[in-house]
């Protein structure tokens, strides 16, 4: 072996040690081609070439995932006459509730658990935005907007049979208030910053007192849970309450008068809800409600994995809705049949503000300008909305000029003006403050040549958010305005808002109700979610002190008309000074698979299980 | 020998303390804290500040540190404010699913990588050589989200495999084992393939020097067959560079890769840290830094303990 | 010394192969395009065609449909239906592309309206490959210096460690562990919390690049060290210490350049790390400032199922970056087996031994 080795080694002195078959192949090959035989291109051609030809060929299939596609599988039946009862439903979320208790967990996930297995008082309904009787059957407010009367159900009993009455009401409000129990909402149950006080004069009858006239009262009561006395009283006495219904309860002690009740939870993987026997609502056919026999929720932390199962017919519901971008994905699977995909309707804008807080630019140069309404103006004017639309939410998005939309039927003021896009009327208005191209490069300065530049500071990984500053800076370009944007953590944005260290901002914020006199933290100027200047002790401009007098008769009287024209004058304020600029809204696109059969989907945080007794699968 | 060990540990603790009480004080220092995260831009400062007492995020880190030290010593680690349970009870819940995770994981890779190393070292040139290359060129320099991702895609694809999380639930405790392997192919091949691409690398390099050496043609000379001398021989001596960086890979993957966890939505130690670490959770963030920190010293050890082993030279 | 020096060199020149020309052509051809990209790619990397988000790549034709051939032309995209992003070919017109206009390589006739895009637009409507191009340089830019970097410090402490051994040695490694387990993120948000809210690309590159050098050392520590350890004890490096070596010396001459190999391996496998990591660190906010372009981000930005399965070209960026680095692996770890010795520094070679081959494997 060695020996044979070595005299063909002799043989290509100058050839790397290649095994004896090589040699006489490639031999054979040269002399049939008439090329020496150490030809390096052929050696190229037999060796590394193949290795990546290989691996470009592997990477490419790989990639290609059509070549493995499995033929599409059959779209289920939607058109099913037979009975809606009955049936399982698999919906996802993405993280773990934190506790069972309502009144002790401020995520997501906990909402939706009590939106499963508790109720409360009334329900706003949300595609209609009307508020509706729930556990109170009816109800009559005093004219003086400052005490409410609600009268219960009767005969309703909790999911473990026990009575409900208005004792277990004037529970929850003790939990509520009780400094030990630190509930979550105790700030968000108030009326004119003091909380509510409750009284039950008999089993059926609950009292409710405002301390200033409150008229929205009735809708704050949609997000409060009526929890029992029976199974929490004791804790609250103990002063436990804060740790009751944790995560390690076992799920028959988790009471509640919803529609399910809790059966099973596989810590970090799901929760499995089966039907309350004892709900008391009624389908109109007569029937028990819910339809849904059994509803899982699926932790699934990765939106892709959560498209991929709605695809594949593992999952029929959606945590939220589907983004554009996630749009054509969704929207192959729903050609095939397999999907639902409705419209429901425009959505929410994106918010852009300035820090307006009086003295917040105090030494820097630019304080002249930054904080006068005619930039604001200007920037409304020269961003192209319809274009803001078209890249930001791929075309399916409507130009948005206020702070109310078309969507907010029973508020939006039909007189919003819709500023036009006018980047020569923006030039124009700026150079009235000041702000001119003086030298010639394109860019506006002023009087003192300080260019204008400012930073906005944004949240990074939401798309949404990431395009629209994008849009706006290159159009803002167009009009000599220079724009940073320095995308930050979540985190560190919502810090930077809260004490004020920016000087303007793009970022999402959410409103939970129609009403708006369910916020009135963002439009008093006292609020803590009056974006542009939180916490003013004392209105630090005119057209604020106006906001904060409408708004405070708009709370205050019972006449929906009133109310209205209050609110109207309201947006007509805040259009013409604009402290808030919105450019676009979404469509939202909720998505089910085609087993879903009943459904109400609504603009709201769950989209779908909102109304968990409405919904109803084909079997 | 047991004073080496014994060195090693109280270093090893050293190291876990210093960890810890290093991401404790980073994730206090880092702008924003779990409070104004959690109630967003709309709480009111009353509620801010009520929330912050009753985290004791409002003393001073010095203070905080020390009420947390002091804790630590009676072994509570503190409330984690996102979960709030116990520390000590979430981290071992999901670091148990994580090794789980990466016991199958590594078990794969070490397998696939040593053995496709050595083929491609003793071969010279061929498709097969070129081939594994490839492979593994692309497995090292494809990021681990793409590869996690797009194995979820084929199984969502395919059908085969599910998709994701760690048991269905529909499953009977007689065939839940089975029912656990099934759902653990997709995430133990996401982790596997970068891992085994890496382990390739380096053997292959490692083998192909130890070829060479005088101690194989002296082996071959004296008429061991070929394959011996590669898979008993040469093999041990190569193991050298992947027993040094075994210990680093052991100690990363029972911290969790949470790329593929995220994917996946395999609950385990990875996508703990990543929601700890978004949240602020100062105790949580503390409590995972310094499991992670126990499992790289546990790792490091081993693998230190290894190389002793396959390389006499080594020791001390 | 003389007689060290001979000692050190390799007795037989290992001859250059092919498989390392390969290597060198893939990453000097990724060089000169990312060195090149102002002239070579057809748009700017920032440049938006509004009404063309995800349209596919745009392939030169030579042959028209009635069999003709003709000089390298385009058909151009009509959108069908912009929310599911389908696009039609509108064969109606063809486009010829010109070249060397515009102070590009080659255009489209109607950049306005049909541009050329030759790996497709992304959700902005940028052109890919031109995103490609520019941001290779930034990326490729980073990686290489951020793993130099790295190489330099876990070389160093690598080195150290395993030559010196006892206390040295467990302090440098369990440092190296210190790093390796703290929370990156943290570190990074602190830093980003203590510098100015608008960074230039030249402050970004540097603090990325000292960070990724910081991370990736221990890797490369490790793996030094415990080859440094295994060959110090190895014949020839007393030997050329009973020569006189200085420590210094035998460690930079003998020792280290024992560890090439895997370092080459280490380099394989940190340069995507890092063009990746880069995306990773944009998320606590200290990345590049929008226009600029970078692997990173586009990969991150295309790291979703929708993208999988109807937008492939958007993936480009890991197809570019498994050639260059291929490249830099067959460059660093050759294909061929290596002849004659196995390390610099192992003495004389029997020229026999590196004859013997590889029969038959297995």
């Amino acid at each position: 072996m060695l020996a044979k080795n070595l005299a063909n080694q002799a043989e290509d002195a100058a050839q790397s040690d290649d095994s004896a078959c090589k040699i006489i192949f490639r031999r054979r090959v040269a002399r049939t081609l008439r090329r020496p035989i150490f030809w390096p291109a052929g050696q190229f051609l037999t060796r590394h070439a193949r290795s990546v030809a290989a691996g470009i060929a592997l990477a490419a299939t790989a990639f290609l995932g059509d070549a493995c596609r499995s033929t599409p599988t059959p779209p289920g039946a939607a058109t099913s006459a037979a009975s809606p009862h009955g049936g399982a439903l698999v919906a996802s979320i993405r993280t773990e509730p934190v506790s069972f208790n309502r009144l002790a967990a401020r995520d997501a996930a906990s909402d939706l658990v009590a939106t499963l297995t508790q109720a409360r008082l009334v329900r706003i309904n949300r595609e209609t935005h009307e508020v509706e009787p729930s556990l109170a059957e009816r109800w009559t407010s005093s004219p003086d907007a400052r005490q409410v009367t609600f009268t219960l159900r009767q005969n309703v009993r909790f999911s473990d049979g026990h009575p409900f009455t208005a004792d277990d009401v004037l529970f929850t409000f003790e939990a509520l208030y009780d400094p030990r129990a630190n509930a979550v909402l105790a700030d968000s149950m108030q009326a004119g910053g003091k909380n509510m006080q409750v009284s039950a004069p008999d089993s059926r009858t609950i009292v409710i007192t405002f301390a200033t006239p409150f008229a929205p009262g009735v809708r704050v009561l949609d997000s409060l849970p009526i929890l029992p006395r029976h199974k929490l009283g004791q804790a609250l006495q103990d002063g436990t309450f804060a740790k009751a219904w944790g995560l390690s309860t076992p799920p028959s002690e988790i009471v509640g008068l919803g529609s399910f009740v809790l059966a099973e939870h596989a810590p970090g993987q799901r929760l499995v809800f089966a039907r309350n026997p004892h709900y008391w609502r009624i389908a109109p056919d007569g029937g028990p409600l819910p339809y849904l026999d059994r509803l899982t929720l699926e932790i699934i932390p990765d939106q892709n994995a959560e498209l991929l199962r709605l695809g594949s017919g593992q999952l029929d519901a959606t945590y939220t809705e589907i983004a554009a971008d996630a749009y054509a994905t969704v929207k192959r699977a729903a050609d095939e049949g397999r999907v639902k995909i409705s419209d429901v309707g425009i959505g929410e804008a994106d918010t852009f503000w300035f820090n307006l807080k009086p003295g917040a630019f105090a030494r820097d140069p630019r304080a002249a300008w930054l904080q006068r309404d005619e930039l604001r103006r200007a920037i409304s004017m020269a961003v192209d909305r319809k274009a803001f639309a078209d890249t930001v939410f791929l075309g399916a998005g409507e130009p948005v000029y206020g702070v109310e939309t078309p969507a907010n039927k029973k508020w939006y003021w039909t007189g919003t003006p819709k500023t036009p896009h006018d980047p020569a009327g923006a030039k124009a208005l700026l150079a009235t403050i000041g702000l001119e191209d003086r030298n010639g490069d394109g860019m506006l300065e002023d009087a003192r040549g300080q260019a204008v530049r400012f930073t906005v500071i944004t949240q990074a990984g939401r798309p949404r958010l990431e395009r629209g500053v994008s849009v706006v800076r290159e159009e803002l370009k167009r009009i000599g305005v220079a724009m940073d944007v320095a995308t930050l953590e979540g985190n560190t944005v919502a810090q930077r808002i809260g004490t004020g260290q920016y000087e303007a901002v793009y970022f999402h914020v959410s409103r939970s109700d129609t009403d708006p006199g369910t916020s009135p933290d963002f439009w008093f100027s006292s609020g803590a979610a009056h974006l542009w200047n939180m916490q003013q002790p004392s209105p630090a401009t005119d057209w604020e002190r106006r906001i904060d007098e409408l708004m405070t008769r708009q709370i205050a009287t019972l006449d929906e008309a009133e109310r209205k024209r209050l609110f109207d004058d309201v947006q007509r304020i805040f259009a013409e000074h604009e402290p808030v600029i919105y450019f676009a809204a979404p469509h939202v696109y909720v998505a089910t698979s085609s087993r879903v059969v009943r459904a109400t989907p609504a603009i709201t945080l769950f989209p779908i299980l909102w109304a968990p007794d409405a919904v109803a699968v084909v079997r | 020998m047991t004073r080496y060990v014994a060195r090693r540990l109280a270093f090893a603790a050293f190291l876990v303390v210093a960890v810890s009480s290093g991401s404790f004080v980073l994730a206090r220092l880092a702008p924003g804290d779990f409070v104004a995260g959690s109630l967003g831009i709309n709480a009111r400062p009353e509620t801010i500040e009520r929330e912050r007492a009753r985290y004791g995020l409002d003393k001073p880190i010095a203070a905080q540190y020390r009420q947390w030290l002091a804790n630590v010593v009676r072994l509570d680690f503190g409330t984690s404010l996102l979960y709030d349970r116990p520390v000590r009870e979430l981290v071992p819940e999901r670091a148990a699913n994580t090794a789980i995770l990466a016991v199958t994981g590594l078990t794969l890779a070490t397998l696939a990588g040593l053995l496709l190393g050595s083929v491609s070292a003793t071969r010279r040139g061929g498709v097969l050589t070129g081939a594994i290359r490839a492979f593994s060129v692309v497995f090292l320099s494809l990021p681990p989200l793409l590869t996690s991702l797009f194995l979820v895609f084929l199984a969502a694809r395919t059908g085969w495999f599910p998709i994701s999380g760690i048991r269905s639930s529909s499953s009977s405790p007689a065939g839940s084992t089975l029912d656990l392997l099934h759902h653990l192919v997709v995430p133990a091949c996401a982790l596997a393939l970068p891992l085994a691409a890496l382990f390739e690398r380096l053997q292959s390099q490692a083998m192909r020097e130890v070829i060479g050496e005088r101690f194989v043609l002296a082996a071959s000379a004296r008429g061991v067959p070929w394959s011996r001398i590669v898979w008993r021989d040469a093999l041990k001596a190569a193991l050298r560079p992947v027993a040094a960086v075994y210990g680093l890979v052991v100690g990363t993957l029972l911290s969790g890769s949470f790329a593929v966890e995220v994917i996946t939505a395999w609950p385990g130690l990875g996508s703990l840290m990543l929601d700890a670490l978004r949240a602020r959770d100062v105790y949580l963030v503390a409590g995972c830094a310094g499991a992670g920190a126990v499992f790289l010293a546990v790792g490091t050890l081993v693998s230190d303990l290894a190389l002793a082993m396959v390389d006499p030279r080594a020791r001390e | 010394m003389g007689q060290v020096r001979h000692l050190g060199r390799r007795v037989v020149r290992r001859r250059t192969s092919h498989g390392r020309l390969f290597g060198l052509a893939l990453v000097v051809v990724a060089a000169l395009a990312a060195t090149a990209a102002p002239v070579i790619a057809p748009h700017a990397s920032n440049r938006q065609f509004p009404g063309l988000l995800n349209a596919p790549p745009t392939w030169p034709h030579i042959v028209d449909d009635r069999g003709a051939w003709r000089a390298p032309f385009i058909y151009r995209w009509r959108l069908v239906n912009q929310l599911e992003q389908r696009y039609d070919e509108d064969r109606s017109a063809s486009l010829p592309l010109i070249w060397f206009k515009g102070g590009t390589l080659v255009q489209s006739s109607d950049e306005v309206v049909a541009p050329l895009l030759l790996l497709g637009a992304d959700s902005f409507g940028r052109d890919v490959f031109s995103r490609l191009l520019f941001g290779a340089r930034i990326s490729l830019g980073l990686a290489i210096v951020a793993s130099l970097g790295a190489l330099l410090i876990g070389g160093a402490m690598g080195g150290a460690a395993g030559y010196v051994g006892g206390y040295l040695d467990d302090g440098l490694m369990r440092a190296s562990d210190f790093v390796m387990v703290l929370p990156a993120m943290y570190v990074a948000l602190a830093l980003r919390s203590v510098l100015p809210l608008v960074l230039t690309s030249a402050v970004v590159f540097t603090l990325l690049a000292s960070i990724f050098a910081v991370v990736g050392a221990p890797f490369i520590a490790r793996g030094v060290r415990a080859i440094v350890r295994s060959e110090r004890r190895l014949d020839y490096a007393s030997a050329a210490q009973a020569l006189g070596a200085s420590d210094l010396r035998l460690l930079l001459r003998h020792l280290l350049p024992a560890a090439r190999g895997f370092v080459a391996v280490e380099i394989t496998m940190l340069v995507p790390a890092f063009i990746v990591a880069e995306a990773t660190l944009s998320y606590v906010g200290l990345g590049f400032p929008d226009p600029v372009a970078s692997w990173g981000t586009m990969l991150h930005d295309a790291a979703n199922v929708t993208v999988f399965a109807d937008f492939p070209w958007l993936l480009s960026p890991a197809a570019a970056m498994f050639l260059v680095v291929l490249g830099l692996n067959l460059i660093l770890q050759d294909g061929t087996p290596i002849k004659g010795v196995a390390r610099s520094g192992a003495g004389v070679r029997d020229q026999a031994a590196s004859r013997l081959g590889y029969e038959r494997p297995m």
